[in-house]
């Protein structure tokens, strides 16, 4: 440089702008390299720096129109990189785009647009400017595309409808259809010699194109405007769709059609979905409420065994390219989702449930026996999250698998889980002190009792009952119930808690009736029915006992009550109780109330 | 009296930054006899502790911020800055075989920190064995077979639970098992990329229930804790008690502390975690967390094997300190008892040991408190089965160790006492055992035993003592050389300032050459600093040039903007040099106002040599005592003795191609490469055209001259010119100080034609002429001095250089007493009047000047202009 002549300055210049260009070049190059995972990750960290440092040396010289294309490629090359790095967006890529667009202006001695305006005023008149400038436009447009992305997943759509707007106007009417004014956006082509970019910009706008299309159709169907789901997940599944995407897509195409009460074409995308990928889950779990709608209980549990078994399989992530992917641009789905399948342990609860509601008790046992030894087991080098939060909490598992195995008829291995439980938990039980000691002796009730001690008791006295140890099980089922506690967990509701006391005091009766003491039993029984009026299944014990002791006058009056609160409406059936305590109610159901009924109705009214 | 004294025992010292290690980076972790220690710093030392020496030193690409040993796996995992966490197995052959790619001792820092040790090879860290490339990394924990790291995102920390990768193995991504967004704190907005070093990192703890598979010690991290289960549960909930999860704690820089239970962490591959559902936040400390710990309030029954600790610490940066234990209220209910406390900060580091102490280092020392509740009834069946509650106020103890950046409490506890491995900010690796024995002192009874005791004590309190002797020996040491300094500053002082007249015993002299710097030709002044005194001039002299450039060098309303430069003068014996040249001009924009004005001085700043000695830092003293630092020294104190100052003017800065002189670019500024690039990239215009070179074009030159007496010029020249005309002697006088004054002399020019900086031509004329009209006596014999150029300013900057000469001149032939010649006073008259007409219409014309608008200005400076020539014109007779 020192020896160089003032006629050599003009080769200097090609020269110069050729290495900003060759290593712009060879820094993409480097990126798109593929080899090991993680070095491949490094080389492209590597390059970003190397792009950060280009930058700065290009944006250290004022702005000029001849370097501005390449400059601007480079900030497009180096927002690709840097959103593929961190693998999403942030807000701090807009302050690049700022720079970029501000160094438009700079070329044309309008920066007083960056003090007046916010972005979406920079590009305004940055667009403008590159009106007289068309060598710059391929470059604007390919940094339009990164900003609109970025907008995309930040949900500005306003200053994005504006944007695309503005790109397309001179191709067609302006419109406010995002759809229609991606599809009419056509960015110019780059020349063949240009700076090399890791994107070209017609590939940016086919992605964002399908992004658009899948956010606004998952959108439309978490908020039910289901036909326009419909046609955006079309529109998605027919443009650039990578597979697993276009699971996705297919998937939440079924839950669109079920909802809409087409479960045989919902049915042919989920095999469509199931069909395409490795990711199964999402079909899977789709099919199993599509199978629960049309009522074919097999094929759903079914669906749900496959699901569990898919999800077992732990799917290396495949290397992804360092483009501006689809995936990119959509937020993860949560669990409000249609998308969301959860965990392997998620879906062996929702297995181990459906069979223990539909009746399967023997199948139901042994999928919560296996979700428990998943969860517990800590030799086992695989982690595996318990159900909660969107399923029960971890003590109300151990009491549906009790529950469960009870129903199965396996009464041992009930009072096992249950004794778990509660050693498991002893430690965070209330301590009694002395006084409260001696008070327990006399009233045999502990004072406190979290709400699901007092349901293991109810289990493990029902489970005794199967093992036919009668006394053992009316001094379990007075453990049990206990003034209202506060609710610790907040698993339980009040309304649970009632009927689960309900629940013990009524199986306390019927263990008394079976022994023969009645008056025990009525003493239960009325004040189940003290506890909870509205509960029909204590009346009926309450009036078949009052029937035994031939206490008619009683009888006739609880019947009148009963018979006047049968033809009320019902309304506080919504209730929605634990499984555990909906089972437990199912095994206290009086067998005979029907004919009970109609005992009354003939010789009733006496 | 009653506290323990520390037995201090230092194992070896290891390098450290100017100003200390800071607290925050540095690890120290044992192992049987192995010490793990980083300094905070790229290296990774291994020490064994018996054998008394270094193993060895390992260097990773960046700073080390954390180190986590799996004991059972002999596996260290190193948390590499900006780079990621690496995975180093301890095993003897590996280190063997990467022993062979040592190279040499190129580090210094292996060497500059050790005492009487053999310098251990430095083993350059593969980067294959990077097992979790992450640049936003700043924390991670090793637990069981799960690694749990926490990163730094654009607006929030990010905890991720990984498999725990093994050394050898291929780098997996596919580890990853959990991930959660821990709540919106706000980290450390983050200025270039990440690369300021925080300040805080964040903490981690494990916490596992009691009963869990993984043991302490087994295949937990050196930080792994196991709480009592009523403390778990109360903590983290009955789902992590039901699960036996282990949980991470987690200390932010912010204050926030909270915990995850990792069994919930594990997320499916698609959906992040819910942070509302998974992050459970337990306190905020509203101060960096530096410490999260657990211990033992309570004393045990004696069979039990694992400690279960039942009382959660934690420590905040100032002092602020958590501590939880479960408790029950009267109704039997569990509850939390959560108590605040505030202890001396700031705390560098902390430990807690396996009974009921926390230790946390200060600057001012290390400090224990006791979270046992004194007085309260220890055995469990008289307390109503509640556990004895936390202490209402904590009484720290300080230890007397200051400065203590990292603390690793020893596994092997001798009974009761406790051994601390520590590293101090010096970079001194010890081990402090504190003996609970001692804490009963009876000074009647000195048993044999006892007196052992003390002067154990005594020896050791010698040993902390020392570090703080050799600080205030270090300190006299400073004042006494600074007062050396000061008698030396004052003999120059007063030499230079006592010698009025003759040659001064140091003298500066200036001299200006044109000079060729890259593609430009610069005027340069050369400064000659010579010390013909007999003092040296030693370190905190400066050489202070100030360059005064008049941008408008003729009017004299501007003021001159200065430049000083300041240069040190670092030993300078009797009779030695110093030369510095400096560049004047052109500048970047082509112009040399001269003009320029340069004056040497000699500056000695007090504060660099006596303020340092006045304020000395002493690490060991708590704030500044009064007696420190009597003097406040102002910023710019110091003695400054002026030199000599040097007037560069339009004679000394003209060129003169046309006499062979050599001289390369005539035209104009330099030409940066970038400038010249981004000036083709303009479109081609043809020429610069500049309004100097269009004046040149069509403007006749500028003309003024100035007329001197032959008799007195001849008087002022004297003997020097014999044997040339007086033209050709007063040219050489004028250009005297240029470097073409030879030239001129041999080839006896009247008149030349020189170049000024800026590339215009100035044209200088001798003639000698007579005068009538002046003098009764007849025609006085003169020289005329005539300066043409085609620049008006240069004109004028010429013309004043050589008024400013003649001015010069007739001071000195006035003080010989030299008398004038007869004159004709009327004509003098005349002529003052004259001009003094012309000077009131000047002073009109400008201030009509200022209040004109721009169209009759222009009119009003063409006026003003001709006033000026007309000023000029009937030109000055210096007599």
């Amino acid at each position: 440089m020192a020896h160089q002549t003032p006629l050599g300055s003009s080769a200097s210049h090609v020269s110069c702008l050729d290495l900003w260009r060759e290593k712009n070049d060879q820094l993409v190059r480097q990126a798109k390299v593929t080899r090991l995972p993680l070095r491949r990750q490094q080389l492209a960290q590597d390059a970003l720096e190397g792009l950060r440092g280009l930058l700065c040396s290009l944006q250290g010289l004022p702005a000029t129109v001849s370097v501005l294309p390449l400059e601007l490629t480079v900030i497009c090359n180096f927002i690709t990189l840097r959103a593929n790095l961190a693998r999403g967006f942030t807000e701090d890529l807009a302050q690049d785009i700022q720079q970029g667009l501000e160094r438009v202006l700079e070329t044309q001695g309008q920066l007083e647009a960056r003090l007046e305006h916010e972005l979406w005023g920079l590009w305004d008149a940055a667009l403008r400017v590159s009106s007289l400038l068309p060598e710059l436009l391929p470059a604007l447009h390919h940094l339009a595309g990164l900003q609109a992305a970025l907008w995309l997943t930040t949900n500005r759509f306003g200053d994005l409808t504006l944007l695309l707007q503005t790109l397309t106007v001179s191709q067609s009417s302006a419109s406010e259809d995002m759809l229609l004014l991606l599809k009419s956006w056509r960015p110019p082509t780059e020349e063949s010699d240009a700076p090399l970019t890791l994107q070209n910009a017609q590939g940016l706008r086919d992605v964002l194109l399908t992004a658009f299309a899948c956010r606004q159709g998952l959108q439309e169907l978490i908020t039910g405007s289901l036909p326009k789901a419909l046609s955006s997940l079309h529109e998605a599944a027919s443009g650039l769709c990578p597979r697993s995407l276009l699971v996705q897509v297919y998937t939440a195409l079924g839950t669109c059609l079920r909802k809409m009460g087409s479960p045989q074409r919902a049915l042919l995308y989920l095999v469509a979905a199931l069909k395409e990928g490795s990711t199964w889950g999402p079909p899977l779990l789709e099919a199993s409420r599509l199978y629960q709608q049309l009522g074919n209980i097999a094929a759903e549990i079914e669906s749900l065994e496959l699901l569990v078994e898919a999800l077992s399989i732990t799917r290396i992530p495949e290397a992804h390219q360092l483009l501006i992917e689809v995936e990119l641009l959509l937020p993860r789905p949560d669990p409000a989702s249609p998308l969301h399948c959860g965990t392997q342990s998620q879906a062996k609860y929702l297995l181990a449930s459906r069979c223990l509601q539909t009746g399967r008790a023997a199948d139901a046992a042994e999928h919560y026996l296996d979700l428990l030894a998943l969860l517990l087991d800590g030799s086992e080098p695989k982690f595996s999250p318990p159900p909660c939060p969107p399923g029960p909490c971890v003590p109300e598992l151990f009491l549906e698998a009790a529950a469960a195995l009870i129903q199965a008829g396996r009464a041992q291995d009930a009072l096992t889980v249950c004794e778990e439980l509660l050693s498991r938990t002893s430690f965070l039980l209330p301590k009694r002190p002395r006084l409260w000691e001696d008070a327990r002796r006399r009233t045999k009730e502990s004072p406190h009792c979290s709400p699901w001690v007092s349901a293991t008791h109810l289990l493990q006295g029902q489970a005794w009952v199967q093992l036919g140890a009668q006394k053992e099980a009316i001094s379990e089922y007075s453990r049990s119930p206990g003034p209202a506690s506060i609710c610790e967990q907040g698993c339980t509701s009040d309304m649970a808690l009632q009927q689960l006391q309900t629940a013990a005091l009524i199986s306390r009766g019927l263990e008394w009736v079976a022994l023969g003491q009645d008056t025990k039993a009525l003493q239960d029984f009325l004040l189940s029915v003290q506890m909870c009026p509205g509960n029909q299944d204590a009346s009926y014990h309450l009036l078949q006992t009052l029937r035994r002791l031939d206490r008619r006058d009683e009888a006739t009056a609880l019947w009148r009550r009963l018979e006047a609160q049968t033809e009320l409406p019902q309304e506080n059936t919504a209730w929605s109780l634990p499984l555990y305590l909906e089972t437990c109610l199912g095994w206290i159901c009086p067998p005979d109330r029907e004919t009970l009924r109609e005992e009354f109705q003939t010789s009733g009214d006496l | 009296m009653a506290d323990p004294r520390p037995r201090v025992e230092y194992l070896a010292g290891f390098c450290y930054p100017l100003g200390g290690l800071a607290a925050g980076k540095p690890r120290v972790l044992c192992h049987g006899a192995e010490i793990f220690l980083s300094t905070g710093r790229e290296l990774v030392y291994v020490y064994d502790r018996e054998g008394r020496l270094l193993i060895a030193v390992y260097k990773f690409p960046g700073q080390v911020w954390h180190l986590e040993l799996l004991a059972l796996h002999k596996v260290l995992y190193v948390l590499c800055a900006q780079s990621g966490i690496y995975c180093l197995s301890l095993d003897q052959t590996t280190r063997s075989v990467s022993r062979d790619k040592e190279d040499g001792g190129d580090d210094q820092d292996s060497d500059d920190g050790q005492v009487g040790e053999p310098p251990v090879p430095v083993i350059h860290v593969d980067p294959e064995s990077c097992v979790l490339p992450d640049a936003s990394l700043h924390a991670f924990t090793v637990l069981d077979d799960a690694l749990i790291t926490l990163a730094l995102g654009p607006t929030q920390w990010k905890m991720q639970l990984f498999e725990r990768p093994s050394p050898g193995e291929d780098p997996r991504p596919r580890g990853q098992i959990g991930e959660v967004d821990l709540s919106t704190c706000t980290p450390p907005a983050e200025s270039q990329g990440a690369s300021a070093a925080p300040c805080f990192l964040p903490v981690l703890c494990c916490a596992s229930p009691p009963g869990s598979r993984t043991p302490l010690g087994h295949s937990w991290s050196s930080e792994g804790v196991m709480l009592e289960g009523a403390l778990f549960g109360l903590l983290f909930g009955a789902d992590a008690a039901l699960l036996e999860s282990p949980v991470v704690l987690c200390g932010l820089p912010d204050g926030q502390l909270c915990c995850v239970i990792i069994k919930t962490l594990v997320t499916s591959t698609s959906a992040l975690g819910d942070p509302k559902a998974l992050v459970k936040i337990l306190h905020h400390l509203e101060e960096p967390v530096v410490f999260i710990g657990a211990l033992r309030t309570e004393p045990l029954a004696e069979e039990v094997e694992d400690i279960h600790c039942d009382c959660l610490v934690a420590l905040g940066h100032h002092g602020r300190t958590l501590a939880i234990k479960a408790s029950w209220d009267e109704a039997g209910h569990l509850v939390p008892e959560l108590r605040e406390y505030s202890l001396p900060g700031p705390v560098l580091c902390a430990a807690c040991d396996r009974s009921s102490h926390v230790y946390h280092s200060t600057s001012t020392g290390l400090c224990v408190v006791d979270l046992a509740q004194e007085g309260s009834p220890l055995d469990p069946t008289e307390s109503d089965g509640a556990p004895g509650s936390l202490p209402p106020l904590l009484y720290p103890d300080n230890l007397g160790i200051c400065s203590l950046v990292t603390l690793c409490v020893s596994s092997s506890v001798p009974e009761g006492g406790a051994e601390l491995l520590a590293l101090s900010a010096k970079g001194r690796l010890m081990i402090c055992r504190l003996d609970p024995h001692d804490e009963a002192p009876q000074p009647s009874r000195v048993t044999s035993a006892k007196a052992g005791q003390k002067i154990k004590q005594l020896l050791s309190g010698i040993g902390t003592v020392s570090e703080r002797v050799s600080s205030l020996k270090k300190a006299v040491d400073q004042r006494d050389k600074a007062l050396t300094c000061l008698n030396e500053v004052m003999n120059v002082s007063c030499a230079l300032l006592s010698s009025r007249e003759g040659p001064r015993p140091i003298s500066c002299t200036i001299s200006t050459t044109w000079s060729r710097l890259q593609l430009q030709d610069v005027l340069v002044a050369t400064c000659l600093l010579e010390n013909s005194s007999g003092f040296s001039l030693d370190r905190g002299w400066a050489l202070c040039i100030q360059v005064l450039r008049s941008s408008q060098a003729l009017d004299l309303d501007s003021a001159g903007s200065a430049v000083t430069y300041t240069i040190p003068v670092d030993q300078l014996g009797p009779g030695g040099r110093r030369e510095v040249t400096l560049p004047l001009g052109p500048g970047e924009d082509g112009a040399l106002d001269l003009p320029v004005t340069v004056s040497c001085a000699l500056f000695y700043s007090l504060r660099e040599v006596v303020g340092r000695a006045l304020t000395p830092r002493d690490p060991f003293k708590d704030p500044p005592s009064a007696e420190c630092t009597p003097i406040v020294l102002p910023e710019q104190d110091g003695v400054c003795l002026p030199l000599s100052e040097h007037t560069v003017d339009m004679l000394q800065g003209l060129r003169f191609p046309s006499l062979g002189v050599p001289y390369t670019q005539a035209l104009g500024p330099a030409r940066d490469p970038i400038h010249t690039f981004l000036g083709t990239c303009r479109v081609p215009g043809s020429q610069p055209a500049g309004p100097e070179s269009l004046r040149a074009k069509y403007l006749p030159p500028s003309v003024a001259t100035i007329k001197v007496s032959a008799e007195l010029l001849r008087a002022a020249l004297g003997d020097s010119h014999a044997g040339v005309s007086l033209g050709c002697a007063t040219l050489q006088w004028l250009l005297a100080e240029n470097a073409a004054t030879d030239i001129v002399k041999a080839q006896a020019l009247s008149s030349v034609q020189g170049v000024a900086p800026d590339g215009t031509d100035v044209h200088l004329i001798i003639r000698e002429v007579a005068v009538t009209d002046l003098c009764p006596a007849g025609p006085v014999q003169a020289v005329e001095i005539q300066v043409e150029s085609s620049s008006l300013a240069n004109l004028c900057r010429a013309h004043h250089a050589i008024v400013g000469r003649l001015q010069r001149l007739v001071v000195e032939q006035a003080a010989r007493g030299s008398s004038p010649p007869d004159l004709r006073l009327q004509y003098l008259h005349q002529m003052q009047a004259n001009h003094e007409m012309l000077l009131r219409e000047v002073q009109t014309l400008r201030d009509r000047l200022c209040t004109e608008d721009e169209a009759s200005s222009c009119a009003t400076a063409q006026r003003l202009l001709q006033v000026y020539r007309r000023l000029r014109s009937p030109s000055l007779l210096l007599l």
